[in-house]
């Protein structure tokens, strides 16, 4: 087991690496950098030369494996420098912005399972025209647009009825809206997933066995059902959850909430490499953090699946 | 369309005049309540708080706060009155300047504003800090020194006649800065909390990227000598949230969950006045929203192509279907409330037939694809939205659609901030752009024009490597005598001379003049406006519900 997890976190850093390096390099073939965009595209009218004095202060013009090894380097060393776009400190970026994210997505995502799982349900359990409906559901919650739904909610409930204060709003009723937003959109994969692997476990022999023995349909669902049709649902949970953290611009536009996919979304704009540079490296790094818990998970739920990493090791 | 149409020339001209005048009245009778918490939603956070950074409009609404001036400009008159400068004096060919300046004011972290500290902000101002990579302003042109003659009195010295200085000690970008706030290095300064002014507002919390909570400063005691509001500021605090979707500013607007909004689209204008809510659309009072040429590219070097293009632009259409009455049509280069404005209507005028016999002289045919061509090169143009502006997207396609009908493409491009930028530095990408910049001096043309600032005709000598051979002496030789005569009638003069000249040149199509449009609601009085726009909260109070 010890051999198998230190096996794991070679390849993490491995990951990480990479996703520096690529990143790196991405940003370096966009046209322009964030000097350029900062100082020339920006409001303060400066000259030629105040431009090329900054430049050189920067170090925007020095050959880009000395940028490379130098921004590294530092990053190795903790040093996650400033944003040239905001003016403040990398790290007081990060800050203030991974919080809402995770408490965003974390309950969005708590929110999603249990409106699939609810789904799920009652696609199985309900009647006729009730499963009907209940099975069209996914479909159409994909198809709804984010940004429509955040708008309309807010319409509703914020200025129509005036339940829920979207202007400086009360810590409690912050997230309501947003969650309900992000969770429909993110229910529907999951639900998905959940009714396709039902229906086809619910066609197994053992399961015919299993109601011959004389089990009830709730408990066919639940003891056997269930258990067969969760891994998979999980690892997808566990990947929609890395797409939430950096993912949820739009919400966090609409909603005027702070977060990582607005962080993002500003660095990418204006090629604010030190920003863009720790938020990649912090996002691979939840990524297998995550997939590194639902391997670990997993054979809790389906010892089958325990054989694999113990036999390995 | 049509309904659109309607609605906007349906709506009298005289609207917002009777809507302030009833605003002004009421503000008259009720006297002025102090306390309360004003919620203010920008559409995006402010970036850098160093004060020449503070002409991106979310950081200048945050300085204008916070920070004092040396000088005051009466946005009514544009005249230079005192403010923390009690008097000064200037010499006969404007390169010395002595300040006088008010006893008593401190910053809010207990520096005394002296002699001492305005020398500090004006050799920061002036001169840049290479160390700590503080640019050098805009607005201060050929700056030398100062010196501290005693506590309260400085002097300041320029290379050259700097005429503009005085009207550039009264603007956001020369706020005045505790001097330990000039000690930090610039990729600091965005930080709110480090910027230490001694303005009627105090920073008392930021969330970076979301919201900064301003609290009065209860011995402020030294506004603007003519302000109408004296004392300390009337709010008790003003909450400066980001909400970055227009319909939702609007819609908390209306539902009661804030108090002022900046940037309403011209098409909400109507919709936010029918509900009793105030419209304010300050003038940005500098050089128009335009479309400028770059005559580098051989495209638009030749003056009859340019010329047919301004012909071919039908200004009224664009300012009827897109904008509103507070998005005057232009008629020069600069606002009709800039300083020494000339009524250039005359050169302004729409005649598609006379595009047409321009090209024709000019020897571009129609082609078969309905594009004019000539030596077997199309008359296709390209240039780039710029986001600060707007509807400026709409804006440029609704000028290709003017110019597709006398036979000349425009292709309008989103594209990445990286690509925008360097692209248009280069005229061969870009030979067309749109452009504007607001500043209430005549220096504003210069910043605009000049090689060395702005450039916004990319001419040799200035930020652009790309620029082969376009150079126009005679424009710079005015630019710069607007920036160093410091004779006041001869100056104005000399930009009516600018005015002209531009205009004749056919380097610039001017479209409109730009306002910045804010919403309030009708609880919401003494709302005040600097020059160029930007909202002052010192004299502001909410009147009970």
């Amino acid at each position: 087991m010890r051999r198998y997890l230190l096996q794991r976190l070679g390849q993490a850093l491995l990951v990480l690496l990479a996703a520096y390096t690529v990143a790196f390099v991405l940003l370096q073939a966009l046209p322009g950098d964030a000097v350029l965009i900062k100082f020339l595209g920006s409001e303060m009218g400066l000259t030629a030369d105040q431009i090329a004095e900054l430049r050189i202060a920067y170090g925007a013009d020095a050959p880009v494996w000395e940028q490379y090894l130098h921004t590294l380097g530092r990053f190795l060393a903790g040093e996650f420098g400033y944003s040239i776009r905001a003016g403040v400190p990398v790290a007081s970026l990060l800050a203030e912005n991974i919080r809402p994210t995770l408490v965003l997505a974390g309950l969005a995502l708590a929110a999603a399972s249990l409106l699939a799982v609810a789904l799920a349900v009652l696609s199985q359990l309900g009647f006729g025209w009730v499963r009907a409906v209940v099975r069209s559901m996914p479909p159409f919650f994909v198809a709804v647009p984010v940004f429509w739904l955040g708008i309309m909610l807010i319409q509703v409930f914020s200025f129509q009825l005036g339940l829920i204060s979207v202007i400086a709003p009360e810590p409690w009723e912050e997230l309501v809206l947003p969650v309900l937003t992000l969770a429909v959109p993110i229910s529907a994969p999951l639900a998905q997933l959940l009714i396709r692997n039902l229906d086809a476990i619910l066609n197994e022999p053992f399961v015919a066995v299993a109601r011959a023995k004389g089990a009830t349909h709730a408990w066919v669902l639940w003891r056997h059902a269930a258990r067969n049709a969760l891994p998979p649902t999980l690892t997808m949970a566990g990947v929609l959850f890395g797409e939430l953290l950096g993912g949820a611009v739009v919400t966090e536009t609409v909603f005027g909430l702070g977060g990582l996919g607005g962080l993002t979304q500003q660095a990418v704009a204006n090629q604010d490499v030190a920003v863009l540079q720790a938020i990649v490296v912090l996002s691979a790094a939840a990524f297998v953090a995550i997939s590194l818990a639902m391997d670990l998970l997993l054979p809790l739920i389906d010892p089958r699946l325990a054989t694999r990493p113990a036999g390995a090791a | 369309m049509t309904t659109t149409r309607r609605h906007i020339l349906a709506a009298p001209a005289l609207l917002p005049v009777l809507a302030a005048l009833g605003a002004r009245e009421a503000a008259a009778q009720a006297s002025p309540v102090r306390g309360g918490t004003l919620i203010y939603l920008e559409q995006q956070t402010y970036t850098n708080l160093y004060p020449p950074a503070g002409g991106f409009y979310p950081n200048g609404g945050v300085l204008n706060q916070i920070t004092d001036k040396l000088t005051y400009q009466n946005p009514q008159t544009l005249e230079i009155e005192p403010w923390i400068a009690e008097s000064w004096t200037v010499n006969a060919d404007a390169t010395e300047y002595v300040f006088r300046l008010r006893p008593g004011v401190t910053f809010s972290d207990g520096t005394p504003l002296d002699a001492e500290a305005v020398a500090r902000n004006f050799d920061t101002y002036g001169l840049g800090n290479r160390e700590l990579r503080h640019p050098v302003s805009e607005v201060i042109t050929n700056y030398q020194r100062s010196e501290v003659i005693d506590p309260l009195t400085v002097r300041f010295l320029f290379h050259r006649p700097s005429p503009g200085f005085l009207q550039g000690t009264s603007v956001i970008g020369s706020g005045l800065v505790s001097p330990r706030t000039l000690a930090l290095p610039f990729d600091q300064l965005g930080d709110a909390t480090k910027i230490i002014g001694s303005g009627p507002f105090v920073v008392a919390r930021q969330v970076l990227g979301r919201e900064l909570v301003l609290n009065a400063r209860r011995d402020y005691a030294w506004g603007p000598k003519n302000h109408p509001h004296q004392g300390r500021a009337l709010l008790d605090s003003i909450r400066i949230i980001v909400s970055g979707e227009d319909s939702v500013r609007i819609g908390a607007l209306l539902a009661g969950q804030a108090h002022v909004i900046r940037q309403i689209q011209a098409y909400d204008e109507e919709r936010v006045r029918s509900r009793g809510f105030q419209i304010f659309a300050p003038s940005t009072r500098g050089v128009n929203n335009s479309i400028v040429f770059r005559p580098d590219n051989p495209l638009v070097a030749d003056i009859r192509v340019r010329q047919a293009l301004r012909f071919a632009t039908n200004t009224q259409e664009i300012v009827d279907t897109l904008f509103s009455p507070n998005y005057p049509r232009a008629t020069s280069i600069i606002a009709s409330t800039a300083q020494g404005y000339v009524n250039l209507a005359d050169r302004l005028i729409y005649d598609p037939r006379r595009a047409v016999e321009l090209l024709e002289e000019a020897g571009w045919t129609l082609g078969p694809r309905g594009v004019r061509q000539k030596d077997g090169q199309e008359l296709v143009l390209t240039a780039y939205e710029s986001l600060p502006q707007p509807r400026n997207k709409e804006t440029l396609q609704l000028v290709a659609q003017q110019w597709a009908r006398i036979g000349v493409r425009l292709n309008v491009l989103a594209g990445d901030s990286g690509s925008r930028v360097v692209d248009n530095l280069d005229p061969a990408k870009t030979p067309v752009s749109p452009a504007m910049v607001g500043r209430a001096d005549p220096d504003v043309i210069r910043s605009q024009y000049h090689p060395l600032t702005r450039n916004a005709l990319l001419q040799t000598g200035g930020v652009s490597q790309r620029v082969r051979s376009f150079h126009d002496a005679r424009l710079n030789d005015l630019l710069d005598a607007i920036a160093s005569e410091p004779n006041r009638e001869k100056r104005l003069a000399l930009v009516g001379d600018v005015q002209r000249y531009i205009l004749d040149q056919a380097y610039v199509i001017p479209i409109f003049e730009e306002p910045q449009v804010f919403a309030a609601a009708p609880r919401v009085r003494g709302l005040g406006f600097e020059a160029v726009g930007r909202p002052s909260f010192y004299g502001t109070w909410l009147a009970a519900r």
